[in-house]
């Protein structure tokens, strides 16, 4: 056993090494290959290190840079798996890049961010201290069947872990009922009523069935989507009380925002230094993440305020007058950044990139889920519509149907060219881009105009 | 003119950018200076389906097919079947499409009734069967290629009265086995192609449109449209699948 986990690291490390020789980014292959000789590594490298694992629909990554913040002011040695490599492989790699050749961890602690089909897996062998799960949407689903099966793999994952705390999003009841059953100790986050405009619901909601009896929802309040105060006149199955609670939002602006926080019963005024109300709930999961964690309130707060952008989330690029990439994914998420895009005030053009490879779901119909009509309100304010992507004709298709015409829409699939054109650009640039899109234009703006590369 | 679309159970299969069907459907109608009028019809509703022109069914998850199969046996299977029998057009997606047969069998065997509109029976098959896939219509439904995106791991298969609505180009279709795709009766539409079918596939979406104004109207052909970006949107993909 002791020879074969020493072989793995070898190789792993190895490969590695070698692909960083070759300049490919990949994390994810190195790892594969030592999980085919030893299967149960990551589990012997994950042995003494204490790991805060996020998992969920929207706001990982984000989620995860917030948890990271902390421990970085905080002086901790940790490590996290920053390339977005978030299957077994990649936080194999990751676990083993940080590991002696006997497997013996150089960090104390771990901030892992893992896929939702890859938490059974991963949950097992790494034994977390700490599971976050930010929320559950439809997201582009042929990777792992529907929204039932990744709810009950991490139900699965979960109870694997017994010992480990769980900080739930307390107004998605696909996620609060997680907790259900389970000897794990919880911690809900969430936003109260009052704290943000009530909205009405969704027309394509996914939490509005009673996850208990099957009985329609009633909601007090909603936030977003199916977040929000939820009940049932059935079973009595309602929203549990959260411990990290957003109770006012103070102020929004395009650069943050500054909110009141219950984080169990001390009220904290917190600013959070990414704009949009998603952003809201990830500070929400990454302070009950830290203190879960055993670090205290000031250092969540702390970490909130002095933490930048994620790759690709809100990240802000020197480019002409200026441009925002806000990665792109699922209905859900989308609609959250028209919501923040209609609250620019100034004049603005919008990228829209559509790829369907493996890294962004291969089917794209969800596109018809999110609601581009807000966007037809906007018009005024948008000064050229681009779309892009391996699928830009069927993101054209998308906005024509919403209210925009053909003919005012531009089809730009050359990254180049693009970047080009951001450059000669008099207002800002709004990219939204899905995943595999996010990395083409990044690479290329990086290029043009500096940024770190996608590895480091 | 107008026309009334019943989007049935429209709350509970709603995965997956069906909706992209209603708004398409809608929109070219509106184009074309036709009103439309779209109602949702959920499980468990009395809502009658008399005086709609054209029911949609879409796709959904498992669990949600057996919350149907209790509506339909209460009474919703047989006024769905005289409807079809009275020629009302219907479009059925994946699931949808499923619940249009004699039976659905999962996994362990287990066999749940469903409408029997369709002479037709769906077995839990052993792999799932996703992706891009294309399929040519039969002469009846226009004969134009359709593109789409398959996934499911049901296998439909249909008695030999039943027309295929078309004929699979690659892809797996209704089994992967007999090379049909789909299914089409009198006024009804089954199709695997789940999602957003439609907006790239104009053509079958004005055919399926003119079935109902035909019914109502008389109406024998539909108003040509500026039809550049579901076209490219067609081609694009076409082009992938060779
Ligand atoms: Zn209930």
């Amino acid at each position: 056993m002791k020879l074969k986990v020493v072989f793995a690291i070898i190789v792993c490390k190895a490969l590695r090494l070698v692909s960083r020789l070759m300049h490919r980014g990949g994390t994810a292959m190195p790892g594969r290959y030592a999980l085919k000789i030893c299967p149960q590594l990551l589990s012997v490298l994950a042995k003494n290190v204490q790991t805060v694992v996020i998992t969920g629909t929207n706001g990982k990554t984000t989620c995860s840079r917030m948890v990271e913040e902390a421990f970085e002011r905080e002086g901790k040695k940790y490590f996290s798996n920053r390339s977005g490599a978030n299957l077994i492989d990649g936080i194999t790699t990751e676990f083993v890049i940080n590991s002696s050749l006997s497997g013996k961890n150089r960090c104390d602690y771990a901030v892992i961010e893992c896929d939702e089909a890859a938490s059974v897996r991963v949950f097992a062998q790494m034994q977390p201290k700490v599971i976050v799960v930010t929320n559950l949407f439809r997201d582009q689903l042929d990777r792992f069947g529907d929204l039932a099966h990744t709810r009950d793999s991490i139900k699965k994952a979960i109870g694997s872990v017994p010992t480990a705390t769980l900080c739930l999003n307390a107004d998605c009841s696909l996620t609060s009922s997680l907790a259900d059953d389970m000897p794990n100790r919880v911690l809900y986050f969430g936003m109260n009523r009052g704290a943000a405009p009530n909205k009405e619901k969704a027309e394509i909601s996914d939490g509005d069935i009673c996850i208990r009896c099957g009985h329609e929802y009633e909601f007090e309040y909603i936030n977003f989507g199916h977040l929000g105060g939820f009940f049932c006149p059935n079973c009595g199955h309602r929203r549990p009380e959260a411990d990290f609670a957003v109770v006012d939002i103070a102020h929004q602006s395009t650069e943050g925002s500054s909110i009141v926080m219950d984080m169990q019963g001390e009220r904290r005024m917190v600013t959070v230094n990414l704009p949009a109300m998603y952003n809201i709930y990830n500070a929400a999961a990454a302070c009950a993440a830290v203190c879960a964690m055993g670090m205290d309130k000031d250092a969540a707060v702390q970490a909130l305020s002095g933490f930048k952008c994620g790759f690709g989330r809100m990240e802000q690029f020197d480019i002409g007058a200026g441009a925002r990439m806000m990665l792109v994914k699922n209905p859900t998420g989308c609609n959250l950044v028209m919501e923040f895009l209609s609250n620019i005030k100034e004049r603005f053009s919008l990228v829209i990139s559509l790829n369907d490879r493996t890294g962004d779901g291969k089917d794209i119909s969800w596109i018809w889920d999110t609601d581009f009509e807000q966007l037809t309100a906007l018009s005024g304010r948008i000064k050229s519509l681009v779309v892009s992507g391996d699928r830009a004709e069927e993101m054209r298709l998308r906005l024509k149907y919403a209210g925009f015409d053909e003919n005012a829409i531009v089809t730009e699939r050359d990254c180049e060219k693009l970047v080009e054109w951001m450059k000669g650009e008099d207002c800002p640039v709004f990219i939204m881009p899905t995943y595999s899109a996010m990395l083409d234009i990044r690479q290329v703006i990086v290029k043009h105009c500096g940024g770190s590369e996608f590895w480091e | 003119m107008e026309l009334k679309i019943c989007h049935l159970y429209g709350d509970v299969l709603n995965l997956y950018g069906d909706r992209g069907n209603i708004i398409t459907m809608k929109k070219r109608l509106e184009w074309r200076g036709i009103d439309c009028a779209v109602e949702k019809i959920n499980p468990g509703q009395t809502a009658s389906l008399a005086g709609c022109d054209l029911i949609f069914i879409g796709g959904g998850m498992e669990f949600d097919t057996r919350l149907i199969a209790d509506d339909l046996r209460a009474g919703r299977a047989a006024e769905l079947k005289a409807a079809v029998e009275d020629g009302v057009s219907l479009l059925a997606i994946c699931s949808g499409y499923q619940l249009l047969g004699r039976y659905c069998q999962d996994g362990k065997g287990v066999k749940t009734p469903m409408a029997g509109v369709l002479d037709m029976y769906t077995v839990c098959g052993k792999e799932r069967m996703t992706g891009n896939y294309k399929f040519v219509l039969g002469e009846k439904s226009g004969g134009y290629e359709v593109v789409g995106f398959e996934n499911h791991q049901g296998k439909s298969y249909l008695s030999e009265g039943v027309e295929p609505l078309g004929k699979v180009l690659c892809g797996h279709g209704n089994n992967g086995e007999d090379g049909g795709e789909g299914a089409r009766y009198k006024n009804l539409f089954g199709t695997y192609s789940y999602g957003p079918i439609l907006p790239k596939n104009a053509k079958l979406c004005d055919h399926i449109l003119l079935t109902a104004l035909e019914r109502k109207y008389g109406l024998k052909e539909l108003e040509a449209l500026n039809d550049r970006a579901e076209n490219e949107a067609f081609a694009a993909i076409n082009a992938r699948l060779g």
